[in-house]
């Protein structure tokens, strides 16, 4: 089976906009959250969450959007976005110049794209809501499109115009882990030759505050404080949002353009809980059983794992449960590898963070670090046993694992290699 | 493309016309709506709003169609030529087509039904067919695309004396283009050595085009039609020829009627080649009769019941050809 590189990805996060941005807020551990302005009524106790610098999006109307500008987006395809279309078609932009990937590179029958958002909670709203203010057939033609799950995807096939593979991946906070599995299994099967890999969220109030209803959310009004991933202090996840592509290529399509690769994706792997519509396993079960299968698909043994980039969202059962699966995993590994949730520093992603993470794994790798887990004052006993990273290590990390885990007990590990 | 788009789905009720008067908070909606489309697509539309003249209509559609124009063809709109295609000039797609729609809906407070849509294929067609939504009259025909076939089958003129290689008739106007081959039989001698398009049969290419758009677009009683063999050239007023036209050259013809009541018909007509006038006229009258539908002759690869009676041509025999060129063989 050929093996496949991650080759260019682009980002819009809360640390950073361009990979020189974040790669510098992961090594510096400087965090991406903002008191949030929608947030601040008397009747909204969640005061903060990971902003997206230099962008606006708070209107239903595209054409109000504010973006970069080195950006040039027509309003053809602006129309159909939303938020989180418009973060993701930039970090694309990113991506393609990145891997240094030409039009017809990009646009042929070997190259697909797999891709997860929740959709646009806040263009459906605003769309059914006008449906139902002015009338059926005067809803906007394009309310479908821009607003339901699925509109990631659309989107960005047809700005790209790709041909290959195309699909939007649905498994909550693991989908774009997901998106990045199978897109690997395509490679590996021969199937395609290069595959995008995109996950974006809106992350805003319409996104974040529902999770609100489920006391999942950190009510913290310090936006020092808000995440804290294994801290004993921890009171429930930050959200964001933004939108994050990595270019997945075939050793053979690597060598014919002769470029540089960030990391080798070694293989993963993926189980359910089995227990719970949006309480994970206590002991972590179906964790262990996705890094256990990923280890065994990439042909590498626990112990040789450097840095595991977890999911911990900053959740009160979540954190511990993927606490207990690591351990289980690494029980009797002689060096546990360094452990950290880089949502301290971004907040949690939601369908976003499988792909966003990996890119931040493929950025420690090339350039030779493995970031802390900030805002760790004083680590929940119940974490105990693993190797967090306080501070970052200037140590380049070889083998990598990256966890996702998402509602319904969907569980899945992806393991990288740095490219010797 | 989504196909949810375009099937027949039409089912919203008119909107009531309600006497309310216009009001502040209906001018606020109403500059909201238009944010951007131009000053002037504004104005006209609070004109409109506030005395129900449909004479502001115009302006109102062409401004919501501008804005909805990627910025580098709107240029193309400022000349506001009704036989701009949305499609293929424009770049209008069928969901750009439902965004204007909603849009119109909004402003000018009426409802258009989808089936309604699907013939709206020029500015002109778009422009028209509001305007008789707004007046509350009858929809015109729509554009028909007629090809070189069609053409053939319905004219009583054939060829080699046949301008045209393709139209579009519509009820208010006809368009045809005609490629000069450089074969013509009468390039042979006009002029020696020298191949130059008669004026006198590009004036026939315009009164050929006029036939068919009586023929095909003409509006007529019910249960009429115009009979092929009844139509014949009366009189041509206030023609210029401003371009000497070559083989190679490819004449766009249109004309637009003026006046019709049986039995005269009178056209205005233009030749362009490219962006440059060729012929003008500013009159072309025909007669024509109207028969019942049961007792037309009918047309079957063009040849009809009888033979014309004031042809001078006797390349076709078996066929009939329009008495135009018979007053015009003498002016070029």
């Amino acid at each position: 089976m050929p093996r496949v590189f991650i080759t260019g990805l682009g980002l819009v996060t809360s640390i950073g906009n361009d990979a020189a941005t974040v790669t510098r807020s992961l090594r510096e551990l400087r965090h991406g959250f903002e008191v949030f302005p929608p947030f601040q009524k008397p009747e909204i106790p969640v005061k903060v969450i990971g902003t997206i610098k230099d962008f606006a999006t708070n209107s239903p109307d595209q054409e109000d959007w504010v973006f970069p500008a080195g950006y040039t987006i027509k309003r053809e395809l602006l129309r159909t976005m939303a938020p989180n279309g418009l973060f993701a078609q930039c970090a694309m932009l990113q991506a393609v110049a990145d891997a240094k990937l030409a039009e017809p590179d990009i646009s042929n029958r070997h190259t697909g794209l797999y891709a997860a958002s929740a959709g646009s909670p806040y263009l459906l709203h605003y769309h059914n809501d006008r449906l139902n203010k002015v009338g059926v057939m005067r809803c906007s033609p394009l309310g479908i499109v821009a607003s339901i799950a699925g509109t990631l995807n659309f989107n960005l096939i047809a700005a790209f115009k790709i041909q290959g593979s195309s699909c939007g991946f649905s498994s909550a906070c693991a989908s774009s882990a997901h998106a990045l599995g199978f897109a690997l299994d395509d490679l590996k099967l021969g199937r395609q030759k290069r595959m995008f890999v995109v996950g974006a969220e809106d992350g805003n109030l319409d996104a974040i505050l529902p999770f609100a209803g489920m006391r999942t959310l950190s009510l913290q009004t310090d936006p020092n404080l808000a995440s804290r991933p294994f801290d004993a202090a921890r009171d429930g996840f930050v959200g964001t949002g933004g939108g994050v592509a990595l270019v997945l290529e075939t050793e053979e399509e690597v060598v014919r353009r002769g470029v540089t690769p960030y990391a080798e994706v070694l293989g993963w792997g993926q189980a359910s809980d089995g227990w719970n519509v949006a309480i994970s396993h206590p002991e972590g079960s179906g964790s262990a059983a996705a890094m256990t299968l990923a280890l065994r698909a990439s042909g590498v043994s626990p112990e040789q794992v450097d840095y595991v980039n977890a999911h911990a969202t900053s959740t009160l059962i979540g954190d511990i449960s993927e606490a207990r699966a690591l351990r289980s995993v690494f029980q009797d590994s002689a060096l546990r590898p360094a452990v950290s949730s880089t949502k301290a520093l971004t907040g949690h992603g939601l369908s976003l963070a499988g792909v966003m993470e990996s890119a931040f794994c493929a950025l420690a790798i090339r350039e030779g670090f493995m970031p802390g887990n900030a805002h760790l004052t004083k680590l929940d006993p119940e974490c105990a046993g693993i190797n967090i990273l306080r501070t970052t290590e200037n140590t380049p990390p070889k083998i990598v694992i990256k966890n996702s885990s998402g509602f319904g007990g969907a569980n899945v590990a992806l393991v990288f290699k740095r490219v010797a | 493309m989504p196909d949810a788009v375009l099937p027949n789905q039409g089912t919203s009720k008119p909107i009531p016309q309600t006497n309310k008067p216009f009001s502040p908070e209906d001018e606020t909606a109403l500059r909201e709506a238009l944010k951007r489309c131009s000053p002037s697509a504004f104005e006209s539309a609070v004109q409109f709003r506030k005395t129900g003249n449909a004479e502001h209509v115009p302006a109102v559609v062409i401004g919501i169609i501008e804005r909805f124009v990627e910025p580098d063809l709107r240029i193309k709109l400022k000349d506001a030529d009704d036989d701009l295609r949305l499609i293929e000039d424009l770049g209008i797609d069928s969901l750009t087509m439902m965004e204007i729609v909603i849009l119109v809906e909004d402003v000018l407070q009426m409802t258009i039904n989808n089936d309604e849509l699907r013939n709206l294929r020029t500015v002109g067609d778009v422009k028209t067919f509001i305007d008789c939504k707004i007046r509350g009259l009858a929809l015109p025909k729509p554009t028909k695309f007629i090809p070189i076939e069609h053409i053939g089958a319905v004219m009583p003129v054939q060829p080699p004396f046949l301008f045209l290689n393709e139209a579009s008739v519509s009820s208010t106007a006809a368009n045809g283009k005609y490629r000069i081959t450089g074969q013509e039989f009468f390039l042979q001698g006009h002029f020696k050595d020298n191949p130059v398009m008669p004026a006198s049969i590009m004036l026939e290419a315009l009164g050929q085009l006029a036939v068919l758009y009586l023929l095909e677009g003409a509006p007529t009683e019910a249960g009429k039609v115009v009979s092929p063999q009844s139509i014949f050239f009366t009189g041509c007023e206030g023609v210029r020829a401003h371009r000497i036209c070559k083989p190679g050259d490819i004449l766009s013809l249109s004309i637009k009627p003026k006046r019709m009541k049986m039995p005269l018909a009178t056209f205005e007509g233009a030749i362009r080649v490219g962006q440059e006038k060729a012929v003008i006229a500013e009159e072309i009258t025909l007669t024509f009769l109207m028969v019942d539908a049961a007792n037309a002759p009918v047309s079957i690869n063009g040849s009809f019941e009888h033979a014309g009676n004031l042809s001078v041509s006797s390349a076709a025999p078996a066929t009939r050809v329009p008495p135009l060129r018979v007053a015009m063989n003498a002016t070029s």
